[in-house]
């Protein structure tokens, strides 16, 4: 296949050769492995690669994807890290205009009649491109296994070559990409080539309040596969009362697969209830746990399920683990039930951030900010507006934290300039924009479906409202039964106010105009974003705290943000480190210092809102 | 004339009228007010205090585009704050007019010198600064004439600049920053707080402000006296009639104001501590354009008075 790059102008090519995406479970070879938390079936390609920026694809270099290309005039870049922390592309922090705005004449494919919008990103001066070379040696013991390569997060198009062949092309920035490299992979060394967009049409709908970074921004990993591999699985961890719990497990597995033997343990190790069962390509089974403890934000509590994969020799090919809760969250009448008891979201948004490595963030800044969640009484995040690194659902899932998870998508751009009644936006009821907003959907479904701290699954952000969206909610509703849908453009659009959400959801409405809302409302009613947290504020947060008291079809909402936004670089006159925002780097249009809204400086060092947020929200979580 | 521990000894010398307690010693400037309290051997003033109306811009404050932000409609304070103008001077012993150049210095149990501002908003109002120097102290009275005309107020209070940076404070009060919004999660005690810390907010704007404060005392180390070698801490308290807030940080609202990043405030050189009566609260609806709450905003139309002795 060629690739072309006239992709980049076209909504509906969006993923190419990507593989389906499958849950999130980590691979083990043996038991061994698994103790150890050490998995010979993945190989991290962080790290230092070969790296070369050109400022839009007519100055990318041609032909880099051949193994002879000699790439020595090259730089180096640090795998993963955003281009422009590098040194190369301008930083830019701005709010809902796209980036280009003022500079370039764009208006998103299927909004302006008869416009063609070929070369609208693939032939743009403003499409900056990175171009990235590694060369790998696989492990002597992956011989006879099957390879794929992993990018849990590219912004925002990648092509990728391997030993000079084209393998695929994807979108969608904040969720891993993953494609089958079996049938280009050599003996020996292999060269791994990969070129980046900054924009593609799916930046239309990655307009996002953020500093607008592109890059290989998370990890990138090859996964080896077993013969007998399990490619998916769904955990449906269901507990009608407190003395019986029902593990459904529905696993897809690669067809030499024999045998899968399953365990429950609880969390003090025990063994629940063990099962063997013959595979089929679509293995679907039940466990038992007497006396489930349920989980919630108070008690996490989480069991283990162990699958060990066997193949026709009776050989261990894999062994998994996934960890999970029983907790059961409905909507009933007005109110929204976490095990059957009323639950108050005192939640807060988060972007992921670091000071010095943007949204390239590590473990290390994930725990911190359950701390302090867990200290100040936090009880929910809203990934706000992408999915964030897969290890943060799972400490979610360990620490109580009620997620939503929201897909990846704003479009805020497309109709700011019209924000009462949109003539056009994006997605809308467009055609041409259905089919990549519904994979998106699907990739959030299908990545994340196991994470019991996922209770709510959020459409996306400020994108209005329209036909494709309804159809993401109805792709929700048809595959997970368990959970209730969020989206903030209910609000704005009435026509959509019963297909679209299952929570009338707002964002900084003022007490007094909530109340009769509230009043009102048959429905559930959520702030999704409230109490802006920008420079020194967070006054009145009590005023919300009372209409949580007094209705019950509040269930409270999320904090504007958990953490500043900002970036500690030198200055370019002191040269000493200086905490820079919008604008701070010539960058025109921006919007100043309006990311620094966190209840976290962006160091991470508590603003003294902190304490007024405990202590409201201490009322209601522990 | 000999001081005894029973009277204070009044100097006074056409401008200026210098006075002496077993404790302090003061000088009234008849135009400026009070520029310069001396005790425990060192000189606690910069400049004479002027009376507070601004506060360095939050970005609530700011909040949206246009003559409905918050800075443009209270932007008279601003000028107020920056360039105080005392229109009176009316300076008392046991209520008889101290006189411009007696022969000798003068005894008595109390000297008063009340200063009038007119602020330069439209309209205009007054306040005065009450000063009532006694054997034992120095006590402030601080009055806002309020109009329901008035712009609306960012802050109200009494601003005393010290020539060198305070080593710490401690004060009798509310934990961390607090505003009138944003004070129920604060917890009462004694809190010692090393140097003037600022908030270190993305945009410097206004920070550190204690609400329910019954007592502060700022303790310095330094002075601008060349000849001054003892470097042991002194500390001077402000203790409230009945409470006020207060901020001690190392900058005036308008150095704050001017600042676009934190590292642009200039080197701490002074220490610039605020005595507030009026608290406007920070808001947080939005940013951009929602006000604060009613009763977290201050009612022009209403008099301010609060009090404080300072010993």
């Amino acid at each position: 296949m060629t690739p072309k790059l006239q992709w980049l102008d076209d909504p509906s090519t969006f993923r190419i050769n990507q593989l389906p995406a499958h849950s999130d479970h980590i691979t083990y070879r043996n038991e061994k492995e698994l103790q150890q938390r050490q998995s010979s079936l993945r190989l991290c390609l962080d790290g230092q690669w070969r790296f070369h920026f050109a400022k839009s694809p007519l100055d990318r270099p041609t032909g880099f994807e051949a193994t002879d290309y000699d790439d020595r005039n090259w730089d180096y870049i640090k795998v993963p890290q955003h281009i422009a922390l590098a040194g190369y592309d301008q930083l830019q922090y701005i709010n809902t205009l796209y980036p280009w705005a003022a500079k370039m004449m764009r208006r998103a494919p299927g909004t302006v009649t008869g416009q063609d919008t070929t070369g609208m990103f693939s032939a743009a001066s403003d499409n900056a491109v990175g171009s990235y070379r590694r060369v790998i040696t696989l492990p002597a013991q992956w011989k006879d296994l099957d390879v794929h390569i992993q990018f849990a997060g590219v912004e925002a198009a990648m092509y990728l070559w391997v030993n000079g062949q084209f393998v695929g092309y994807a979108e969608d920035s904040f969720t891993p990409s993953e494609f089958d490299l079996t049938p280009f992979l050599t003996r020996g060394e292999n060269l791994i080539a990969v070129q980046v967009y900054k924009y593609s049409t799916a930046s239309f709908i990655e307009d996002q309040d953020f500093f607008r970074f592109f890059g290989i921004f998370r990890s990138v990993e090859l996964l080896a596969l077993p013969a007998a591999h399990l490619t998916d699985l769904a955990l449906n961890p269901v507990s009608s009362d407190s003395t019986i719990g029902q593990v459904k497990a529905c696993l897809q597995v690669t067809p030499v697969t024999q045998r899968i033997h399953a365990q429950i343990f609880d969390q003090a190790g025990a063994l629940c209830e063990e099962a063997t069962v013959e595979a089929k390509q679509k293995t679907e089974f039940q466990l038992k746990v007497v006396n489930p403890i349920q989980w919630s934000h108070e008690v996490p509590y989480l069991y283990t399920i162990i699958l060990t994969l066997f193949d026709s020799t009776g050989q261990v090919t894999e062994v998994i683990p996934y960890d999970f809760g029983f907790r059961n969250i409905i909507i009933q009448n007005r109110e929204l039930l976490l095990n059957q008891k009323r639950l108050i979201l005192t939640g807060v948004n988060r972007h992921e951030w670091n000071c010095h490595t943007g949204r390239a963030i590590s473990l290390t800044d994930m725990r911190s900010d359950l701390e302090v969640m867990k200290a100040n009484h936090i009880n929910a995040v809203r990934t706000c507006h992408y999915p964030d690194q897969l290890a943060w659902y799972s400490l979610c899932d360990q620490a109580g934290i009620y997620v939503m998870a929201e897909v990846n998508m704003e479009s805020h751009g497309s109709w700011v300039s019209q924000p009462t009644k949109p003539q056009y936006n994006v997605p809308g009821s467009l055609p041409e924009w259905l089919p990549c907003v519904l994979d998106r959907a699907k990739t959030v479904y299908e990545t994340l479906k196991n994470h019991t701290s996922i209770l709510f699954w959020s459409l996306g952000n400020e994108s209005y409202a329209g036909d494709d969206i309804q159809a993401m909610n109805d792709y929700f509703k048809s595959v997970d039964q368990s959970r209730p849908v969020h989206y903030e453009g209910v609000a704005h659009n009435r026509a959509y106010a019963s297909s679209i959400s299952d929570f009338e959801s707002q964002m900084y409405t003022p007490p007094e105009e909530l109340e009769p809302f509230l009043a009102s409302s048959p429905k559930p009613v959520m702030l999704c974003e409230y109490m802006h947290s920008m420079g020194n504020s967070v006054g009145g947060l009590g005023q919300y705290m009372e209409l949580i008291k007094d209705h019950e079809n509040f269930v409270g909402g999320f904090i504007w943000d958990f953490i500043d936004q900002a970036l500690l670089l030198k200055d370019t006159n002191s040269t000493r480190p200086q905490l820079r925002y919008g604008g701070d780097f010539d960058d025109r249009p921006n919007n100043g210092a309006f990311s620094g809204d966190g209840l976290l400086f962006a160091d991470r060092t508590p603003k003294p809102a902190l304490q007024e947020v405990a202590y409201y929200y201490g009322q209601f979580t522990k | 004339m000999v001081n005894s521990l029973n009277s204070i000894e009044i100097i006074p010398d056409g401008e200026v009228i210098g006075s002496r307690t077993p404790r302090m010693h003061c000088i009234f400037d008849r135009h400026l007010g009070l520029v310069s309290l001396r005790t425990q051997g060192r000189e606690w003033l910069y400049r004479a205090p002027q009376p507070a109306y601004w506060r360095g811009t939050t970005d609530n404050d700011r909040g949206r585009n246009g003559k409905e932000r918050f800075p443009i409609r209270a932007a008279g304070w601003y000028s107020s704050d920056m360039f105080p103008s005392c229109v009176s001077c009316d300076a008392t012993i046991d209520e008889e007019p101290v006189p411009i150049e007696p022969s000798e210095a003068l005894n008595s149990q109390a000297l008063v010198l009340k200063y009038t501002y007119e602020t330069l908003t439209k309209p205009s109002t007054n306040v005065t600064i009450t000063y009532r120097l006694t054997t034992t102290a120095l006590h402030v009275a601080i009055h806002f004439t309020g109009d329901q005309a008035l712009p609306p107020l960012p802050a109200f209070g009494y601003r005393w600049t010290m020539p060198t940076p305070a080593q710490s404070f401690a004060y009798n009060g509310l934990s961390g920053e607090t505003y009138p919004d944003r004070m129920h999660g604060a917890h009462t005690g004694e809190f010692e707080i090393a140097g003037m810390p600022m908030t270190p907010y993305l945009v410097p704007q206004d920070c550190g402000v204690h609400m329910r404060t019954k007592k502060v005392a700022v303790t310095r180390t330094t002075t601008l006296n060349n000849a001054q070698r003892d470097t042991s801490p002194v500390t001077l308290t402000f203790q409230a009639d009945n409470d006020f807030a207060f901020s001690c940080l190392p900058y005036t609202p308008e150095e704050i104001e001017s600042a676009e990043h934190q590292d642009e405030l200039p080197p701490i050189r002074r220490t610039v501590l605020t005595l507030l009566g009026a608290v406007r609260g920070v808001g947080g609806i939005d940013s951009w354009g929602a006000d604060v709450t009613p009763e977290a905003t201050i009612d022009v139309s209403k008099d301010i008075d609060f009090g404080f002795t300072i010993f």
